[in-house]
This record gives structure tokens, C-alpha cells and sequence, in this order.
């Protein structure tokens, strides 16, 4: 038994690792006062370019930064829309994930059976040889590691740093950072547009370190699930990680009942263990639902309701 | 002098006419930046456009066109009803495979010995009443719990799709199927009667859709429903303060919205597919989102919009035929489409 929950545990670091990036690049945005469900797009493109371009350019770092760049340009395209134009934040979103897919899949069709020079598991020496905490944390790709000190890093951007001050103002009281003299749509477009990237990297993360593959579709709504989780953990990062792990682990389940032939009704499906995810976040929603509701961003009161 | 003669002249150009050309300019861009993304991938923009065109000229491009349309305009009323009271349902996709599970369950139940037209009723009314349960959880979480619509009708999508997975596998799986993931097609009786329309023969559905339009049309415009909706969309404060039950009209919005997509599932079930099946109705959801939006949720509108992207996405299917492209190719056309109409049109009005 204690076999299956080490497996769940690494499971939900190598699973979640995707969605924690986009989750944390969406907490930039949404505490600029933007919602990106286009998250799911970026991502998306992400993990095509990161693909892309690593079998191009035969090396996944290479790939890394084409994911950044794709993942940033789709909330570039975000941002102009909701920042410029003033349109819809949920429905543009949605419009820039249709985008994405599209995108994707005239330009990803080459790719879907091809393999690349993806990232390997690298077991760090010395820590990953203790038990349980080794196999949980440290048997992963070097994305997962570097997501370890994304977390703490992103927390002290947006709450230390006067980076984040700005990018707090800009979502609270975009005003009064106009009167202080700072540009706060520059600051906004900055924040969201790095909300992309960070979310392009997840999708790299998806598909160079995580499936070692590239197919259709292939982020099935994990960017959604993103912003779901930035909704409960309200923008704060160490929250973030662990709502992001929480569905690797509920999508880590899977495999390791089916593994076992378990059989319990429902846990013995596939159909209703690819749900679990989904309706996690749901019942997390639920269960946090009224206090989170109140911290939300000023700015962004009125896309929420 | 020179400047006075042609001020007045400018300003004599109607509104309606530079709208149009604002239209007109926005959809020939998204045109050009296609042309160009389908030029990137070794595809002749010009071949391939004119062969999109030829294809809807085609005597069969009619039927196809009406079929496609009759649950995207089901599913994007679904869209504009919640619109209006400010509430985004993106779960036109789960809802729709919901009205397709219950309207089969109907028809499994049935087993081909009930009299069709009244299996055909209750299909109708259980894909309604499924679709309407599937958005009323959004509406509730929405106004019990404060979770925003958008989000959890996202998530529940994925969660009907594996509702749909789980039946068609296992328990409601054609036996007869030859080991395809299907349930059992529907009896002949139980089946939408067909119509002709000039050349082409399209399902009945289509009348369901354009009833449901004009039912809707009719309720947002006149009944007292109807107007609080609106009140509500425009400022749900000064709702509440007139002494509106704003849980009540939110709920029952999302609900009417569950309803309709749910009604477009029957109409693709028992008109055009007679089976469910691992891609029944995949992407009508977002497409149906799409029209909503690009016609500001005027239901009149909103169906035109839905006929209109159906040939979009018809015509697209040559895309894959001619130009070898993949078939959600055309995908991109449409984003590109709404994103030049939210661009380009409508700052000032405010798009919502």
C-alpha cells in the first residue's frame, strides 16, 4: 500500500508540474486584473512549439524557449483584445484556446508520430536516495526542479518585489498606479503576456518532459484547470503548487489502480477516474467557494460577477 | 474655406455604412491572415478558398449546411439566453452530449416498442431536461457558492464527455456495433421525419431550431422573464435593490440555456447521427459559443450566425480534400473571424 501512495505522490509532481506553471503564470495575470482562460491555448501552443522545435532544433532547452515564445505570443494576442480593445475577458479567452487549436493542429499534424530528444529523468545524487521523500521529489525532469524554485520565486515577485506592488496596483486600482505616474497598461500587458510564457512552458513541460509525445489536443483542458486553481488558491503560489498537485494526483490515480486491478465500483473505470480531476477542482471550488470570492482583484470584480 | 466644404461632407457618410465597412474590412483580414497561415503550410491561398466556395455550391452543400446548423443554433441560443443576464455559459459542449445520453437513454428504455412519435416526445423532453440539469449545477454553484459559470461548465464538458465514454463502452455498447464504441442506432420510427427543401433533404430538427429561435427571440423581447434577464445583465445591484430574485433569474437563465443545447443533442441524435459515438457533436459547443458572441446575443442574429459558421465549417471540409490540410484547419478561420469582430467592430458600443 505505502507503494501505491509513493506512486500517487510522484505521480501528482510529474502530473501537476504542467498545470502549476500555467498556474502560476495565470496568478501574474489574474493579479494584474485579467483572466486568461486562453491559458489553455497557450499551453497548448506551448507544447507544439516546445515539441517543435526541439525536434528541429534537437534539443529540448532549444524547444523550451520556442514554448515560452509561442506560449507568450497567444496572451499577447490576449491582451491586446481585453486591454486595447476592451473586449470580454472570458469569451476572448475562449476565442484565443479555438485559436490555439486550430493553430495547432494545421501546424502539428507533421509532428504527431514523431519522436524527439526529449527531457530525461534526472535522479539528483544523494537526494533522490532517500525513501519515500527521493522517490516523490527528486526522480523527475529537470522542468519539475525548476518549478520547485519557480514557486518560491514567483511568491516574492508578486509580493515582495516591486514588480508585484505594481502589478497588484495595476489589478486593484489601475488608476491610482496612473497617478503615481506608472503606465498601468504597460504593467498589465507585461503581467499577462509573462502569464503566457510561463503557461507555454507548461505546455512544454507536457509534451517534452511529461508524454514524450505530441497529439490533438493534447492539454485536454489542463489550462482550464489552471485557472480554476488560481481562482482557489487566490494567486498565492505555495497554494497554487499544491492545487496543482492535487489534480496530478487525482489524474496519477489512474494508472496505478488500473495497475493493480483494483476492484472497487466506479475507482475500476477509466471513465470515471479520468473525471476525478475535473470534478476535484469542482468540489475544491465548492468547499473554499465563499471566502475566495471576496479576494478577488477590484479590477477584477466586474468579469466575475 | 477648403476645410469647411469638406468637414460636413464626412460627416454625411450614414453610420450603418461605415459599420458595414468596418465588417467587411474586419472579415476580409481574418481572410488574408488565414490565406497566409494555409500559404505557410505549402497550400495555394487562392485554390484553396475558391475550392471552399465551390463546395458551397455544391447541390449537397445546402443539406449538409442545415444539418450542421440545426444544433449549433440550438446550442448557441444556449449561449445568448445566460448572455443576457450576464453569465457566461461555455458548457454548450456538455450540455449537448447530455441531451444526447438522455434522449438515448429514452430510446434504450423504448426498445423500439413504444409508438415513435411518442418516443420521439419524451426523447425530446429528457435531452431538454438533461441539458437543463447539466447548466442548472453551473447556475447553483453560481449563485450558492459564488464559482464562476465559466469555469465549472468548462469542467463539467469533460466531465459529460466521459459520462458519454463510460455508457458507449460499456453498459449501453452495440453489440452489433462490430467492436466500434457506439451505442445501438436509433429504430426507423424513432427517427426525426425528413423535409425537403428545394433540392436538399434535411431532419425535421431544423424547424425545432427555428421555433426555439423565434420562441426565444419572443421571451427575451416581451415577457417580464424576459425583461429582469436584461435588468440583471445590466446591472445586477440595481436588480437586487428593485427587489428581483436575482439567484432565482441567474439559475433559471442557465437552465433555459442547458435546455436548448440539450434539445440540439435530440436533433442530432434522432435526425442525423442515430447513434452516440466517441466524436458525437465535438466542438458544436465552441462553435456555438463563437456565434453567440460574434451576433451579441440577439437570438434573431445569433442563428444567422450559427448558419453562417456551419458553412464556414462545411466548406472547410475541402480544406482537407483539396488542400490536404487538416480538417480543424478551418478552426482557425473562425477564431480569426471573431477576433476581427471584437477588434474592429464594436469598441465603442462595448463588446460584453
Amino acid at each position: 500500500m505505502s507503494s501505491l501512495v509513493t506512486e500517487v505522490m510522484a505521480g501528482a509532481i510529474s502530473g501537476g508540474t504542467c498545470i502549476m506553471y500555467a498556474a502560476i503564470g495565470e496568478s501574474f495575470s489574474e493579479s494584474a486584473g485579467v483572466v486568461n482562460l486562453g491559458t489553455e491555448g497557450s499551453m497548448l501552443v506551448g507544447a507544439l512549439a516546445g515539441y517543435a522545435v526541439t525536434a528541429e532544433a534537437g534539443n529540448p532547452w532549444v524547444g523550451l524557449i520556442g514554448a515560452a515564445v509561442g506560449g507568450g505570443m497567444m496572451a499577447a494576442i490576449h491582451a491586446w483584445f481585453v486591454l486595447t480593445r476592451k473586449s470580454n475577458q472570458l469569451a476572448t479567452g475562449l476565442v484565443v484556446v479555438f485559436l490555439g487549436l486550430g493553430l495547432t493542429s494545421l501546424y502539428g499534424a507533421a509532428y504527431v508520430s514523431r519522436t524527439v530528444n526529449s527531457f530525461t529523468v534526472w535522479n539528483i545524487p544523494g537526494l533522490s536516495k532517500i525513501p519515500f521523500i527521493g522517490e516523490v521529489f527528486f526522480q523527475h525532469d529537470p522542468l519539475t526542479y525548476l518549478s520547485y524554485l519557480l514557486v518560491p520565486a514567483a511568491w516574492w515577485v508578486l509580493y515582495r518585489s516591486r514588480w508585484g506592488m505594481l502589478i497588484r496596483g495595476a489589478g486593484e486600482r489601475s488608476e491610482v498606479l496612473e497617478t503615481y505616474g506608472h503606465p498601468a497598461l504597460r504593467v498589465q500587458f507585461i503581467a499577462v503576456i509573462l502569464g503566457g510564457m510561463l503557461a507555454g512552458i507548461g505546455g512544454a513541460q507536457l509534451s517534452t518532459a511529461y508524454a514524450n509525445s505530441w497529439f490533438e489536443n493534447m492539454t485536454q483542458g489542463r489550462g482550464f484547470i489552471a485557472c480554476a486553481v488560481v481562482i482557489f488558491a487566490a494567486r498565492q503560489p505555495l497554494k497554487v503548487a499544491a492545487g496543482a498537485y492535487l489534480f496530478g494526483a487525482a489524474l496519477a490515480l489512474s494508472p496505478a489502480l488500473q495497475a493493480r486491478n483494483v476492484d472497487i465500483p466506479v475507482l475500476n473505470n477509466q471513465f470515471a477516474l479520468a473525471s476525478i480531476p475535473y470534478l476535484a477542482i469542482i468540489v475544491v471550488l465548492v468547499a473554499l467557494g465563499r471566502k475566495r470570492a471576496a479576494q478577488v482583484p477590484e479590477g477584477l470584480k466586474a468579469v466575475f460577477g | 474655406m477648403t476645410t469647411a466644404t469638406f468637414a460636413p461632407a464626412k460627416t454625411e457618410v450614414h453610420p450603418a455604412i461605415i459599420a458595414i465597412g468596418r465588417w467587411v474590412a474586419a472579415i476580409f483580414g481574418a481572410l488574408v491572415i488565414f490565406g497566409v497561415l494555409m500559404w505557410t503550410k505549402g497550400a495555394n491561398p487562392i485554390d484553396a478558398y475558391s475550392s471552399m466556395f465551390e463546395s458551397l455550391t455544391r447541390d449537397t452543400a445546402l443539406s449538409g449546411i442545415v444539418v450542421k446548423a440545426t444544433p449549433l443554433i440550438l446550442a448557441a441560443l444556449a449561449v445568448a439566453v445566460p448572455a443576457r443576464a450576464g453569465l457566461v455559459n461555455v458548457g454548450g459542449e456538455g450540455q449537448l452530449i447530455i441531451g444526447g445520453v438522455a434522449a438515448a437513454w429514452v430510446a434504450r428504455l423504448s426498445d423500439g416498442a413504444w409508438p415513435g412519435t411518442m418516443t420521439l416526445v419524451l426523447m425530446a423532453v429528457a435531452a431538454a431536461c438533461g441539458g437543463a440539469i447539466w447548466a442548472g449545477i453551473a447556475g447553483l454553484l453560481r449563485v450558492k457558492v459564488g464559482i464562476n459559470e465559466a469555469v465549472t461548465t468548462l469542467l463539467l464538458n469533460y466531465v459529460a464527455l466521459n459520462v458519454m465514454f463510460f455508457l458507449i463502452y460499456d453498459p449501453w455498447k452495440d453489440v452489433k456495433g462490430g467492436g466500434q464504441p457506439t451505442s445501438a442506432a436509433l429504430p426507423v420510427a424513432e427517427r426525426l421525419p425528413l423535409l425537403s427543401l428545394g433540392k436538399a433533404t434535411v431532419h425535421a430538427g431544423i424547424l425545432l431550431a427555428v421555433v426555439a429561435t423565434g420562441v426565444i427571440w419572443w421571451v427575451l423581447r416581451s415577457t417580464r422573464w424576459g425583461f429582469k434577464l436584461q435588468v440583471v445583465g445590466g446591472n445586477a445591484e440595481a436588480a437586487r435593490r428593485s427587489g428581483f430574485k436575482v439567484a432565482v433569474l441567474l439559475a433559471s437563465a442557465m437552465a433555459v440555456g442547458g435546455a436548448l443545447a440539450g434539445l440540439g443533442g435530440f436533433t442530432q441524435l434522432a435526425g442525423a447521427e442515430f447513434k452516440l459515438r466517441p466524436g458525437f457533436l465535438a466542438s458544436y459547443g465552441y462553435i456555438a459559443f463563437l456565434a453567440s458572441w460574434l451576433a451579441r446575443h440577439k437570438p434573431i442574429q445569433v442563428a444567422v450566425a450559427a448558419l453562417v459558421l456551419a458553412a464556414i465549417s462545411i466548406s472547410g471540409d475541402s480544406l482537407q480534400l483539396d488542400s490536404q490540410l487538416p480538417a480543424a484547419t478551418v478552426n482557425v478561420l473562425m477564431a480569426l473571424v471573431l477576433l476581427a469582430v471584437f477588434g474592429w467592430t464594436a469598441k465603442k458600443e462595448g463588446v460584453r
